[in-house]
């Protein structure tokens, strides 16, 4: 089985899975309890999110952890009250359907900026790696008197991240992008900023994210933010095998989706004529290849990519075909790579 | 031998267990449900349409541990079966949308996956049988699917494996139980898949933004009642015409927005005109209107025993002479040519 899908969740990582281990008899508390047990549970999740913090350049407290990044994206949209939201073209569903369901008028990213404002940003798209350039936006944004969210879901742990640097308003990251489990996330928002939270509920996170978090989670997520320095480390490693895959694809025909300007090392998006991308995401998982076609989230039902669509929006046959094959440092090295390219191989000489 | 095989998993009972006795076998398998269609009221069960039907099929795979995949044919099924099913009833014919979809959608989608897939062979839960290459009729005479298949392309049909075949209904079931199956005791689904309620008149109003009303007329044009709508007639029907009391008519055909209604007898025909015609066995497949006539049985529906008949190969298809007359031949469905098991070929009738 070789796994090859990390922009949809990376494998556990032995930080994380032993940070789980070891938290877990007490992790189990509720940490607003007054008593001992909640302490002990407090403290773990504190030391998470000093954790998490310190791995982008934050203050904990303006970290509010959430059951994930669409959570977080939901609550930045929603809690950041904006009288209108402008999408980046390549916005993952998470964010679209959060401003679809805010309510307030949705315009493109290029509209002109103005106070009330927020323009929603992902750092790295979801499907191709494709960066964008939000340090450009979160200055333009700071000039006009705009918000600038920014999804960093897929940035965190594969370049290095600093939301001090960065200047926006808010910015979203999950856990099981960076070898941590699912389940947990967090927002940062910018110190002195009002959020309104999405469930009030008993007014945990300092009032801006209700319901008793998932500690055991957040523990993991903890460790995993902790590991982030050895992970960046790996990235050229990862490139190099993306690179192998890649090159493999596009001789075969393949056409690389989203690769125009800068990418992360972590995925290839690529059209391979010939196969409908959920038929060769099925053909190559029964040889123990496992890749996507898309979003994972968008799963039942085949529909072409909307990013690849968004790209090429005169080329519908391209996102039809496009499938991810996305890198990371869990669970891979050479002779993997090397076993997956001759499945590859062997599977694309059926058609 | 072990070899990998496609199986086509519906969420029904049959597709189930049809699994389950090739996994039983040793079998690598492969599970597909075809999503063909998104049906309206989506809590109403159809056969390979509403979404717990996927569950459904997806629980049973998980239960054989055997992967599955959802592949989704929506855009082909509406251009290959529901739209060519809307003209059909907009035309005062009865369309027979399974034949259509086995032979343009499901069985050649499912034979083209499976090379994909590196599977050499494709299992459904039809009862039919094959043999080399032939297509026979399933053991049991009431379950008999053979019918619906005779459109299958012949390389499309030396591909397919049909467990239930040698089985009746009850034995399938039977297998079900044993082998754990999850769904082997949910009930038989008889409509169309895409027309849950059965109500065709209904789907087609949806589907096609109104009726087709008209008149009930007697064969002399004589009116006697209206309609709202030719797509809820088919021949041979009695209910529903509108004509209160006194000797009992029947629909005999639809002209234009017409339904044409008559006593008993004058449903009884003894000839048909086939069109769109597929012949399966080898000495038909090759020449194709240029052969003898023959004799053979012909079955016109579903579940209608086949009957003795002269088969005259044309250039455009074929005609069948009956031996005796023959109640309500129906324009859209088809008449598939059997001699003893074996299904010859078939067609559409006119």
């Amino acid at each position: 089985m070789i796994y090859l899908d990390h922009h949809a969740a990376t494998p556990l990582s032995a930080a994380a899975r032993a940070a789980m281990e070891t938290v877990a008899d007490v992790a189990w508390a509720n940490p607003s309890s007054a008593h001992g047990a909640g302490r002990r549970s407090r403290a773990v999740l504190e030391d998470a999110r000093r954790a998490v913090a310190e791995a982008v350049g934050a203050r904990p407290a303006d970290l509010v952890f959430t059951s994930g990044g669409t959570e977080a994206c939901q609550l930045a949209i929603d809690g950041l009250r904006p009288t209108r939201v402008a999408l980046g073209p390549f916005e993952h569903p998470a964010v679209r359907a959060a401003a679809e369901a805010s309510g307030v008028p949705i315009l493109s990213s290029d509209a002109a900026l103005e106070p009330g404002t927020l323009v929603a940003l992902q750092w790295v798209n979801h499907e191709t790696g494709a960066t964008s350039a939000v340090t450009t936006m979160a200055e333009a944004c700071r000039e006009s008197g705009a918000m600038l969210f920014v999804d960093a879901t897929q940035a965190l742990g594969r370049i290095p991240v600093d939301v001090g640097a960065l200047g926006a308003t808010a910015v979203a990251f999950a856990s099981h992008k960076i070898g941590g489990p699912s389940g947990a996330g967090a927002l940062h928002v910018e110190r002195g900023r009002a959020l309104r939270p999405t469930m009030p509920g008993g007014g945990q996170e300092r009032g801006r994210r209700g319901g008793s978090p998932s500690v055991l989670a957040l523990a993991g997520f903890g460790a995993a933010a902790r590991a982030l320095p050895e992970r960046l480390a790996q990235m050229s490693r990862v490139a190099r095998w993306r690179d192998r895959i890649e090159t493999l694809l596009v001789a075969r025909g393949g056409r690389v989706n989203g690769a125009e300007g800068e990418r992360v090392a972590s995925a290839t998006n690529v059209s391979i004529p010939g196969w409908r991308a959920a038929v060769l995401v099925a053909a190559l998982d029964l040889e123990g290849v496992m890749i996507s076609a898309g979003a994972a989230c968008s799963s039942g039902v085949d529909a072409p990519s909307p990013v690849i669509t968004a790209l090429y929006p005169d080329d519908l046959e391209r996102a039809a075909s496009a499938i991810r094959v996305s890198f990371g440092p869990e669970g891979l090295d050479d002779d993997a790579i090397e076993a997956a390219a001759g499945i590859f191989e062997r599977v694309l000489q059926r058609t | 031998m072990s070899e990998r095989i496609l199986v086509a998993m519906s969420g029904g009972v049959d597709s189930s267990v049809a699994a389950a006795l090739l996994a039983e076998q040793g079998h690598e398998l492969v599970g597909v449900t075809l999503h063909l269609w998104d049906a309206a009221g989506e809590q109403k069960i159809g056969r390979c349409c509403a979404p717990e039907d996927r569950e459904d099929a997806r629980i049973t795979c998980d239960h054989l541990g055997i992967p599955h995949y959802v592949l989704d044919e929506r855009e082909a099924f509406r251009t290959h079966v529901i739209e060519p099913f809307l003209d059909a009833y907009q035309a005062g014919t009865t369309p027979l949308p399974c034949a259509h979809c086995n032979r343009t959608v499901k069985l050649v989608q499912l034979a083209a996956l499976a090379e994909r897939f590196g599977a050499t062979r494709v299992a459904t839960g039809h009862y039919a049988r094959t043999q080399e290459g032939r297509l026979l009729r399933g053991v049991d005479q009431g379950k008999d699917q053979s019918y619906f298949l005779f459109g299958v392309p012949r390389d499309v049909l030396e591909k397919m494996v049909f467990p239930l075949g040698g089985m009746n209904k009850d034995e399938a079931r039977e297998h079900g139980r044993r082998l754990g199956v999850p769904n082997a005791d949910k009930p038989d689904s008889q409509e169309l898949c895409f027309v849950p309620d059965g109500d065709v008149g209904g789907f087609v109003e949806r589907e096609r933004g109104g009726r087709r009303p008209g008149h009930v007329v007697t064969p002399d044009g004589e009116r006697l009642a209206s309609h709202e709508g030719v797509e809820a007639f088919t021949v041979g029907q009695r209910r529903g015409l509108g004509l209160g009391g006194g000797e009992p008519r029947y629909v005999l055909r639809i002209l234009g927005d017409d339904v044409v209604v008559g006593g008993a007898d004058a449903l009884m025909t003894q000839h048909l005109v086939a069109r769109d015609v597929h012949w399966l066995a080898d000495g038909f497949a090759r020449a194709e209107g240029s052969n003898e006539p023959f004799d053979a049985a012909v079955r016109i529906r579903h579940r209608h025993p086949p009957a003795a008949a002269r088969v005259v190969p044309t250039a455009t298809g074929f005609e069948a002479h009956f031996a005796a007359p023959q109640r309500a031949i129906t324009p859209g469905q088809a008449a598939v040519v059997y001699r003893g098991d074996e299904v010859l070929g078939g067609g559409f009738i006119q």
